[in-house]
């Protein structure tokens, strides 16, 4: 559950506050120890207010700022016109998503190697199945079984890995971070089709459930 | 556990467990009487429990996309077994239909039965969160489940062949996916 609040609570203004000071500090101090606490007397925070707000140190901060990201996202796939094709959706969003951290492709980037250490892996990887759930959501996407799952999976691997051509691509423009979306999209419509492909053949397997019928109760 | 405590009022994380479990429960329902009446639907001398069947699941669906939508607003994870579900639920109801009427009517009676108090329960928490709105949406699907169990007993459920073993087999089986439904 993670339902947008109309009105952000005390203690997320504060970790705002927080992130507001760490950010332009992260290519000279990185995502460590010493910068939370460099951000925390930047903005005029106790050490006590620092634990009571990140928790996990600074894991807590980069939990806060990549939810940001995913929360102004969020609006901003909302608000404009949405493709027809779920293929142009999924690249219009995945865009606005990479959009949401421009600017701090340095920050960033460090703060996906800092998820990377021992201690911030599986909030990592929590991080990214969220985004892609913010994703499917703010598209449109209603699937409740397998498919649920099955989608936030594919659009996992789709996000990592254009994210790292996007921090990575110097240009601003971003041509060869779109031309990769466009080419990793393609791969998942090709897998896609087979699924549509195999689903046709299993519809065509005998009505077992008809067959005991007839054994059991006859024809009558 | 209807005393109404301090604290935060609504529970968000209990109401999408709720709405994961519940969901699951009304998809695997609707297995059970598509997988009765894949066998009784093509039966000329069955097309009297065919028709209860196929009115039975159309409530049962329509519980369904209730609890679909509810999953999109909201934004629940559901349940990652559904194709455990489905197969359980399918397989549930074309063994009992292939032991006979009764015996798919006793089914219908302890599923329904767990059910029942299941939506009782969850109607009581509710309230006690002041989510009314779902708790009076609850206690409307909980009306439609009685009345379907009520429908099974009147067509001899309790005349099954070994129906205890065979209600207490099913009601312990339902007990059991609503458990790890909770969590997974």
């Amino acid at each position: 559950m993670n339902e947008a609040r109309p009105n952000r609570s005390h203690a997320d203004q504060a970790r705002g506050r927080l992130l507001d000071a760490a950010l332009p500090l992260v290519p000279f101090e990185g995502w460590s120890g010493s910068l939370l606490r460099l951000a925390a007397r930047d903005a005029g925070m106790s050490d006590d207010e620092l634990a009571l707000y990140c928790p996990e140190g600074v894991i807590s901060l980069i939990v806060f700022w990549w939810r940001q990201m995913d929360e102004s996202a969020r609006k901003s796939i909302a608000t404009g016109e949405s493709p027809a094709k779920i293929r142009e959706r999924i690249r219009r969003a995945v865009l606005l998503r990479l959009e949401a951290g421009k600017g701090h492709e340095d920050a960033l980037a460090r703060a996906r190697a800092r998820l990377l250490l021992p201690d911030g892996i599986a909030t990592g990887a929590e991080l990214t199945w969220k985004t892609s759930g913010m994703i499917w959501r703010a598209i449109g996407d209603t699937s409740t079984d397998a498919n649920w799952y099955s989608k936030r999976a594919i659009l996992t691997g789709v996000w990592t890995s254009t994210l790292a051509i996007w921090l990575s691509e110097a240009d601003a423009e971003k041509p060869e971070t779109k031309a990769f979306l466009d080419r990793r999209i393609a791969n998942v419509m090709e897998f896609e089709k087979v699924k549509a492909k195999v689903n046709k053949q299993l519809a065509g397997l005998p009505d077992f459930a008809a067959i005991a019928a007839k054994m059991r109760y006859g024809t009558r | 556990m209807a005393i109404r405590r301090p604290g935060p009022a609504r529970n968000t994380d209990a109401i999408a467990r709720m709405i994961r479990i519940d969901h699951a429960g009304e998809y695997g329902a609707v297995q059970i009487y598509r997988g009765q009446r894949a066998v009784f639907g093509r039966l000329p001398s069955k097309t009297r429990i065919a028709r209860q069947l196929e009115h039975m699941e159309a409530d049962e669906q329509s519980h369904l996309d209730a609890f679909d939508r509810y999953i999109a607003e909201r934004g629940v994870r559901p349940t990652a077994l559904s194709p455990v579900w489905r197969m359980a639920g399918f397989g549930l109801g074309v063994a009992t239909a292939l032991m006979g009427e009764k015996a798919a009517h006793a089914c219908t009676e302890a599923v329904e039965s767990v059910i029942e108090g299941h939506y009782g329960e969850q109607v009581k928490e509710l309230e006690a969160m002041g989510e009314t709105e779902l708790a009076a949406d609850f206690a409307r699907y909980q009306a439609e489940e009685v009345a379907h169990k009520d429908l099974a007993v009147d067509e001899g459920a309790h005349d099954a062949p070994g129906y205890p073993l065979l209600s207490a087999l099913i009601k312990t089986g339902c007990r059991i996916a609503i458990r790890v439904t909770e969590r997974i």
